[in-house]
C-alpha cells in the first residue's frame, strides 16, 4: 500500500531540478554512487576511476565480457626468450582524440609516468625493470623474472599521448593536487571527454575515428554521480537516467516487478574485509588503551573474526545477495585456495575466551574507519560489526565518511581498524598479495595501509609471479592463503554483490569487476 | 477550589477547547516519554551490545512476522524502533528546547534594549534582524554548521555537534523574539507606569526587567511555543540533510533519513513511524501555541 508513485515523484524532484535539460532520445544517461575522482589514469588506482576511464583511454590489452584478455593497442605479444619479459607489437594507424598518432613513444612515456613517484599504479610494474623501444611499433617490457600473467595484469594500464601531456604540463600524475590531466583527457578509446564537471556530471561523445568497430549506438553519454542510492533509484524510475549501479539491495525485487525496468544481479570479484593497523604502536581512538595496540596480538584479531556473524550480515544487510568470504579473493577466482575455503566459525564465546587469553578480557575501545558511499551498504556493515564486537566487550567507534577523503585518511594512518573492498584487477589471487599482503615498499604493498608484514609472504610473491607450472604456483598461493588466515592479517567478510538496474530498452554487458563499458551499450 | 480554578479564564477556555486538550495530552505524553526514555524504553539504542543484527528488519508486533519484544519493529541494525524514537525524541526535544532558550535570551535581551534605548542601537539591531529575516532559517543553520566544520578540527566538530546545531537553530530563531519584544516595549514605554518609574529615577535595566518585561510575557510565550515547533522541525531537517546528528545517536530527523532508504522496499515502519511521531509532536505543540495566542490576544477570540 505504500508503493504508490507519490513518494517517488517527490524524491525525484530534487534531481530533476538539478538537470532540467531536455533528454534527447539517443543520449545515454547513467549514474553511480561515486564520481571518478580524477580523469588521470595513473593518479588513483580505484575502480570508479579505472572503470570510467576505460571508456576514454585504452591499454595495450583489454578484457572481453568474459574477462578474457584480448588485443587492444597491442595487436599481439610474446614472451621474450628466457623469461626476460614480454614483447608487444603495437597497433598501427591509431590516433588519439586530438588527432596525434599513437606509437611506441607514447607507451614508454606512459610507463615512465605510471611508475613515477606521484603515480598510484606503480605496483602494476613491480617486476618491470625497463621498457625498451624496439621500433616505432614494438616495445619490450623487461622483467626481473618470468611473469606469465603479465599481459593480463596491465589491462588497466592506459596510454596517454606524450606530446599532449608535455604540452599541458601533465608529465606526471597529480594525486593530491590537480593538473591538466585531472580534468581533461586525450586517449585512444571509443569515447571522448566532452565536458567534465567534477561531482556534477561528465559528458562523453563517441570517437568517430576509433580503430575498432563500435558495437554501441550511443551518440552522447552523460554520467551523473548520485550519492544517495534511494535518490538514484528514483531517478531511474522517473526516467531521468537509463542505467544505475548499484541500486539499494532492498529495492531489487520491487524494481524487477515494475514494467519497463530490468535488474542485472551477480557477484562482483570484490571481497569486503576489515584491516588492522598492524604497524601502529598504539590505538588512536581509545580512551583507556593507550601506548598499546591490542591488534598486534593475533589472538585479538582472531577474536574479531570470530565475533562477526557474516551470515547474518548477509541475510539482513545484504539481503542474502552476498557470499561469505574466507580469503582476499572470492571463491572460484584463479588462484583461490580450496584448502582454505573455511571462514573462522562465528563463535562469540570463543572470541571472548581469546580476548581473555590475550589479556583483554575487559575489552577495549578503538576507532573503525569506514566509507559511507563506496561499497554497498558499507556504513551499515560497519555499524553491524561494531554492534557484534560490542557483544564481546570490544567497543568500536565507527567513523564513517565519504570516500572522497577516505583513502587520504587511510594513507595518513588515521585508523585502528578499517573497512576495505578489494577487487583483483588481474582476476588472479596474486593481485591482492602484491597490493595488500606484501610489506609496503615503493612499488609493493601500496594498499597495505596497516603495514602487515610477513617475510615468508614477501619471499613467495616473486616465485608466484614467475612460476609457469600451475600446480606449483597454486601450492604457493595456498601457502600464502594459509599464512594470511593463520595470522588473521585481514578479516575477509563477504563477496560484494553486483546489482545493476536499467530501463528495459537498454542492453549492457555486466563484467564481474563492475566495470561499466559504454562500448557494449545499446539503446533500443 | 474547583470553582476558583474554573473562574480562571485560561483554565475555563482550556476546558472548552478539545483541540487544546488533545494537544496538551499528546505533548505531555511525548515529553514524558522522552524525558523518562532511559527508564521506560525497552532497550538502550546507544548501547551497541543491547541489540543484535539477528533481529534486524522485524515488522511491528501487529504485522506478520513481528515480535512482541519489538512493539514498533526494528531497523536494519536490529534496534528497537520504539526505543530509538523515544531516545530520538529526547534528543530532538532537548536540542529544540536549548535552542529556544538561547534564542529567547538573545532575542528578548536585544529586543528590550532596542525598544527601550531606541536611536542608533535600535537601528543597528533591527537592521541585523532584517538581514537575518531575509535568510531562510535552514540556510542560516546550514551556514553555521558549514563554517564550524571548516574552522574546527573534525574530532572537535564531532564532539561539538549538538552545540553547533543548537546554536545554528537559535541564531535562526532569535529575530521573532527581538521584534516582538521591541514592538511591545514601544507600546509599554509610553504608559504611565513606565513614566512613573523613570521619574522615580530607577535604573533603565531595572525598568526593563522589572516593569516592562512582565507585561510583554504573553506574546513572547506564544512565539516561544510556536517557535519550539519550528526548532524541532529545523533540527529534524538538518539531521535529515545529514548535517545534524550522526546515525549512532539518532534524533528524529536522523531516524527519518535512515528510514528513507526503505521508502520503496516495503519496510515501511522504519520511515513512517518516526515521521508520524514527528508530525504528531509538531502539530500538538502548534495547537498549544494557537491556544495560547487566543488566550493572550482576546481580540482574536
Amino acid at each position: 500500500m505504500f508503493r504508490t508513485t507519490f513518494p517517488v515523484a517527490a524524491l525525484a524532484l530534487s534531481t530533476t531540478l538539478l538537470s532540467s535539460l531536455p533528454v534527447a532520445a539517443e543520449t545515454f544517461r547513467w549514474a553511480g554512487t561515486t564520481d571518478p575522482q580524477t580523469m588521470d589514469p595513473h593518479a588513483v588506482n580505484a575502480a570508479p576511476v579505472l572503470s570510467f576511464l576505460n571508456n576514454v583511454y585504452e591499454g595495450l590489452v583489454r578484457r572481453d565480457p568474459e574477462m578474457g584478455v584480448e588485443p587492444s593497442l597491442a595487436t599481439s605479444w610474446e614472451a621474450l626468450p628466457d623469461g626476460a619479459g614480454w614483447r608487444f607489437t603495437l597497433r598501427e594507424g591509431v590516433t588519439f582524440h586530438d588527432g596525434s598518432e599513437f606509437n611506441a613513444d607514447d607507451v614508454i612515456f606512459s610507463y615512465e609516468r605510471a611508475v613515477s613517484e606521484a603515480s598510484d599504479v606503480r605496483s602494476w610494474f613491480a617486476s618491470v625493470t625497463e621498457v625498451v623501444r624496439v621500433d616505432d611499433f614494438t616495445v619490450d617490457f623487461v622483467t626481473t623474472a618470468p611473469n606469465p600473467l603479465f599481459p593480463g595484469s596491465i589491462a588497466n594500464f592506459m596510454i596517454l599521448d606524450s606530446g599532449w601531456a608535455a604540452e599541458n604540463g601533465a608529465d606526471l600524475p597529480a594525486r593530491d593536487a590537480e593538473n591538466h590531466a585531472t580534468r581533461n583527457a586525450n586517449g585512444t578509446g571509443p569515447f571522448m571527454l566532452a565536458a567534465r564537471n567534477p561531482g556534477i556530471e561528465t559528458r562523453l561523445v563517441p570517437n568517430e575515428n576509433w580503430w575498432d568497430t563500435a558495437g554501441h549506438n550511443v551518440t552522447e553519454a552523460i554520467f551523473t554521480p548520485i550519492g544517495n542510492p534511494a535518490t538514484g533509484l528514483a531517478a531511474l524510475l522517473s526516467g531521468e537516467i537509463d542505467f544505475i549501479s548499484p541500486i539499494p539491495l532492498q529495492d531489487a525485487e520491487q524494481v524487477e516487478e515494475r514494467d519497463g525496468f530490468e535488474v542485472l544481479a551477480g557477484l562482483e570479484t570484490r571481497v569486503i574485509m576489515l584491516g588492522f593497523g598492524h604497524d601502529h604502536d598504539s590505538l588512536l581512538y581509545s580512551e583507556e588503551t593507550t601506548g598499546a595496540n591490542p591488534f598486534h596480538d593475533p589472538r585479538v584479531r582472531r577474536a574479531v573474526a570470530q565475533a562477526i556473524d557474516v551470515e547474518t550480515i548477509d541475510r539482513v544487510i545484504m539481503r542474502g545477495a552476498a557470499e561469505p568470504a574466507s580469503q582476499l579473493v572470492p571463491a572460484g577466482l584463479s588462484g583461490y585456495s580450496d584448502d582454505h575455503a573455511d571462514r573462522p566459525d562465528y563463535d562469540p564465546d570463543a572470541a571472548r575466551a581469546l580476548l581473555d587469553e590475550a589479556g583483554y578480557g575487559d575489552g577495549f575501545s578503538f576507532g573503525l574507519m569506514c566509507p559511507n558511499d563506496r561499497y554497498i551498504n558499507d556504513e551499515a556493515v560497519c555499524r553491524a560489526v561494531a554492534s557484534m564486537l560490542a557483544r564481546i566487550g570490544v567497543e568500536a567507534n565507527v567513523n564513517a565518511m565519504p570516500v572522497r577523503g577516505y583513502w587520504d585518511e587511510l594513507r595518513a594512518d588515521n585508523f585502528d581498524m578499517y573497512l576495505l573492498g578489494w577487487s583483483p584487477g588481474t582476476f588472479d589471487a596474486e593481485h591482492p598479495i602484491r597490493f595488500l599482503a606484501h610489506t609496503p615498499t615503493e612499488r609493493l604493498g601500496t594498499w597495505n595501509f596497516g603495514g602487515y608484514s610477513n617475510q615468508r609472504i614477501d619471499a613467495l610473491l616473486a616465485p608466484i609471479q614467475s612460476e609457469v607450472d600451475p600446480a606449483a604456483r597454486q601450492a604457493m598461493l595456498d601457502e600464502v592463503a594459509g599464512i594470511l588466515q593463520e595470522d588473521v592479517a585481514y578479516v575477509p567478510l563477504y563477496t560484494q554483490p553486483l546489482i545493476w538496474a536499467m530501463q528495459e530498452n537498454v542492453d549492457v554487458v555486466q563484467r564481474p569487476d563492475d566495470f561499466f563499458m559504454l562500448r557494449w551499450v545499446t539503446v533500443n | 477550589m474547583l470553582t476558583r480554578l474554573m473562574r480562571n479564564e485560561g483554565v475555563w477556555l482550556f476546558t472548552r477547547s478539545p483541540a487544546a486538550i488533545l494537544a496538551a495530552i499528546a505533548t505531555l505524553a511525548i515529553v514524558a516519554g522522552a524525558a523518562f526514555a532511559p527508564w521506560i524504553a525497552p532497550t538502550n539504542p546507544y548501547d551497541l551490545a543491547s541489540f543484535s543484527l539477528i533481529d534486524g528488519l522485524l515488522p511491528p508486533a501487529w504485522e506478520d512476522g513481528g515480535s512482541p519484544r519489538f512493539l514498533l519493529g526494528t531497523d536494519d541494525q536490529g534496534r528497537d524502533m520504539l526505543s530509538s524514537i523515544l531516545y530520538g525524541a529526547r534528543l530532538s526535544l532537548s536540542i529544540a528546547a536549548m535552542a529556544m532558550a538561547v534564542a529567547l535570551l538573545l532575542g528578548v535581551g536585544l529586543g528590550l534594549a532596542a525598544g527601550y534605548l531606541g536611536g542608533r542601537f535600535d537601528a543597528i539591531v533591527m537592521r541585523i534582524a532584517d538581514v537575518q529575516l531575509a535568510l531562510p532559517a535552514i540556510l542560516t543553520a546550514l551556514l553555521i554548521d558549514g563554517i564550524s566544520r571548516g574552522i574546527l578540527p573534525r574530532e572537535m566538530h564531532d564532539d561539538l555537534r549538538v552545540t553547533v546545531i543548537t546554536l545554528a537553530i537559535a541564531l535562526s530563531l532569535w529575530v521573532n523574539f527581538a521584534r516582538t519584544a521591541r514592538a511591545s516595549v514601544f507600546v509599554e514605554r509610553s504608559k504611565d507606569y513606565v513614566s512613573a518609574a523613570i521619574m522615580m529615577g530607577q535604573h533603565p535595566l531595572r525598568i526593563m526587567l522589572r516593569h516592562i518585561l512582565p507585561n510583554i510575557v504573553g506574546p513572547l510565550l506564544v512565539i516561544a511555543t510556536v517557535d519550539l515547533a519550528s526548532a524541532i522541525l529545523l533540527e529534524a531537517t538538518l539531521s535529515f540533510l545529514g548535517v545534524g546528528l550522526p546515525a549512532d545517536s539518532p534524533s528524529l530527523g536522523t531516524l527519518i533519513r535512515i528510514g528513507m532508504q526503505y521508502l520503496l522496499s516495503g519496510e515501511w515502519w522504519i520511515l513512517w513511524i518516526p515521521t508520524v511521531f514527528l508530525v504528531v509532536l509538531v502539530v500538538a505543540i502548534n495547537l498549544l501555541g494557537d491556544f495560547l495566542r487566543d488566550l493572550f490576544n482576546p481580540g482574536m477570540r
